[in-house]
């Protein structure tokens, strides 16, 4: 079986913070990292290998650091890593990005078929869920989107679990198929140091636009029907009463439920109407 | 001013307020931009102070550039463009018979957008015996439901809906799609936008019309929320956009209200589809609350992330008719399940009354919190940035302030219940 997984490098968004001074970014020593949830997609196609054989590619379109993205991946198990790195995809939307994407694994599959794709859920820095889904309509494979669980495969079909509205539902679908996995589908093993080495020492391949045959209309800036028209911080609500509950402890608690029960009378009598509703 | 050696005025990045979308490095003509530490560095040796990445930038400020030259021309495309395209369509999604709150929450939001622009509301309506929810979706602000009612759109499948979808849109030709941001709108919208060929904002939470250009303003949280980004779909229709629930208001429901249903006939291939085997309904597992439809919330935070604490925490919310939810350092912790966590990877709510003990308000927190009537933070740490913005904040240690603020309620609670 061939799978290969789609990944991303992003900024660790936990520590990308706003200046609260010059209302800017702060992105010094920001680290970059593979996105958690494309990590535990590539932990689950190396389950899905050492359970019934075959080979995991990993691929990524981004600047040439993102190379460090892949290694990671190669250190977890992966076999083959390419990187899709060209001027021509800067600035891609989802849309684009699918495209790129899909159009590299045209090209793999022409080499050595693939039978499944797994993604990482979402990116944590744009969090749209939208390039997996959209690879799978680009090859016109099966999509299964939010999957908790790879349950089988057999005869040429998948059954997995996936995490809907109100529930979960067991699905099964012919392959080849794409699949976005949920964090709990699978839990990220250590590197081995031999593994290490390995990923550290392997040769990312790097493919352009030519390489995959790419229409230049429907790359990067130009292939991306969103742009962005403004970025700001985001919207700060009003500071409000404050009361000081360190020195007059049960003096400031009084005076805010009176400002409370004061200024927010209607909606006070309300909520306490509603709970003596609710306990009887 | 900056120069270089040659004496070129140059271009210089700004790192605060670079985004690194790298959109100036393929605008660059000499090749001279690179990504450091995630922000662009523009090599002034190199540069030819043409300024073309200061025209692609989309951060005011965040490059440099003070030569005096043309302003480049808004592109023409601008105005009004691909003009068969009209109305705001709103994606009905069926949750076990009945409409999808978000849908009729959308609904409200596609009504304001329509009276901007001068036009009507659509439902987009797949499903299977769905009469009852067509009329609800007039009731709530539809003038005209497009339904497509077929046995195999009972249940939902990528493939079949993204077809439906994208029929409708091509048939009905709505300017504007807006869907709800539940994991099937999130699923299919982006089928559906690749099928068209056209742009698609997820998790939009502030939605409203250019004046000028008449385009919809999709603004969204992005960097897990650190920053907002408002994105137009310039030249693609429909533009298309999700919301999460309870982003928008749940409009009033007029029985009275007219409209029209339509219904149209649909074909998709039947073969090779997936199967669904088994639906577990998540209800099913012990104790499980909807945090989102609660009207108060005692929320957890770091800062009283402790197992003693909870039953107090419960009998606060329980005393005004809420519910306990918390931050993600205490689910990290343990002390609560993954469904009761509010924010960006958590759940969004909107109660009247959120009430942060111990929280101390990440972005990542705030952002799921925006739409809250009334913000209330007991933190001994007065400079968090939930205290910072919190319409009541009260400083001090909760595990002093809660035990009083129940003493104090209750006494109102009776004084209330002698009353009536």
């Amino acid at each position: 079986m061939h799978i290969v997984c789609c990944v991303k490098q992003v900024p660790d968004t936990t520590q990308v913070k706003i200046d609260p001074e010059t209302n800017t970014l702060i992105r010094a020593g920001v680290e970059s990292i593979c996105n958690p949830y494309d990590l535990v997609a590539v932990e689950a196609a190396v389950q899905l290998v050492e359970r019934y054989t075959g080979r995991v590619t990993v691929i990524s379109m981004g600047p040439p650091q993102a190379e460090s993205a892949l290694r990671e991946c190669l250190s977890i198990g992966a076999n083959e890593a390419i990187l899709l790195s060209d001027r021509a995809f800067a600035g891609a939307d989802t849309l684009a990005t699918s495209y790129t994407l899909s159009q590299a694994i045209t090209k793999i599959n022409a080499a050595e078929p693939v039978d499944l794709i797994i993604c990482g859920k979402q990116a944590i820095d744009g969090d749209t869920a939208q390039t997996g889904p959209g690879i799978a309509t680009w090859m016109g494979y099966t999509q299964l989107t939010y999957v908790s669980e790879i349950i089988g495969i057999e005869n040429g079909n998948i059954t997995v679990r996936r995490e809907i509205e109100g529930g979960c539902e067991v699905i099964q679908g012919r392959l080849p198929a794409m699949l976005t996995a949920e964090l709990e589908l699978a839990s990220i093993r250590y590197a081995t140091l031999p593994e290490l080495i390995r990923a550290l020492r392997y040769e990312v391949k790097v493919w352009g636009a030519k390489d995959i045959n790419a229409a230049p209309e429907k790359l990067g800036l130009k292939g991306s029907p969103t742009s962005v028209r403004e970025i700001f911080a985001p919207p700060v609500r009003g500071g409000g009463i404050s009361f000081d509950a360190k020195e007059k402890k049960e003096q400031a608690v009084e005076d805010f439920l009176g400002a409370l029960f004061t200024k927010e009378k209607t909606l006070m009598e309300e909520i306490l109407i509603k709970a003596s509703y609710a306990q009887e | 001013m900056p120069k270089n050696s040659k004496g070129r005025e140059v271009a210089e990045v700004v790192p605060g307020k670079c985004i690194g979308c790298q959109l100036c490095i393929g605008e660059c003509p000499t090749n001279v931009i690179t990504m450091e530490d995630g922000v662009a560095v523009i090599e002034a040796e190199g540069c030819i102070g043409c300024g073309k990445c200061v025209d692609v930038c989309p951060v005011e400020g965040a490059i440099l550039f003070e030569k005096q030259r043309k302003k480049k021309a808004p592109k023409a495309a601008v105005a009004c463009p691909i003009e068969e395209y009209k109305g705001v369509a709103v994606f009905i999604e069926v949750q076990n018979g009945r409409g999808a709150e978000v849908s009729w929450e959308l609904m409200g939001k596609a009504r304001e957008l329509a009276q901007k622009l001068d036009t009507r509301v659509f439902g987009f309506l797949p499903g299977y015996n769905i009469k009852s929810v067509a009329k609800e979706a007039i009731a709530y602000g539809c003038d005209i439901v497009y339904t497509l009612d077929d046995p195999l759109l009972e249940t939902y499948l990528s493939k079949v809906y993204g077809k439906a979808l994208a029929h409708l849109c091509q048939q009905v030709k709505p300017d504007i799609l807006l869907l709800g941001a539940t994991p099937l709108g999130r699923d299919v919208s982006s089928v559906v936008a690749t099928q068209l060929g056209t742009g698609l904002t997820a998790d939009c939470t502030g939605l409203d019309i250019d004046p000028e250009c008449r385009l919809l303003m999709m603004t969204r949280p992005t960097f897990g929320g650190s920053i907002m980004a408002t994105i137009l779909c310039r030249n693609h229709r429909p533009q298309m956009s999700t919301v999460r629930p309870r982003v928008m208001k749940l409009p009033e429901k007029d029985m009275q209200r007219r409209g029209e249903i339509k219904k149209l006939g649909f074909e998709a291939a039947r073969d090779s589809l997936p199967q669904v085997l088994e639906f577990i309904p998540r209800t099913a597992e012990a104790g499980e609350v909807d945090i989102t439809r609660a009207p108060v919330l005692v929320v957890v935070g770091k800062g009283a992330c402790d197992s003693k604490s909870l039953p107090m925490l419960e009998e606060l919310a329980h005393l005004l008719g809420g519910t306990i939810a918390c931050s993600r350092a205490v689910i990290e912790a343990g002390l609560l399940p993954y469904p009761r966590q509010v924010g960006q990877t958590g759940k969004t709510v909107a109660p009247k009354i959120y009430i942060g003990v111990g929280v101390s308000g990440a972005v990542q927190h705030l952002v799921g919190i925006q739409g809250s009537d009334k913000i209330i933070a007991i933190n001994t740490d007065s400079q968090a940035p939930l205290m910072q913005i919190a319409d009541y904040a009260i400083v001090g240690d909760y595990q002093q302030v809660v035990p009083r603020l129940i003493e104090g309620i209750k006494v109102r609670t009776e004084k209330e219940a002698s009353k009536g």
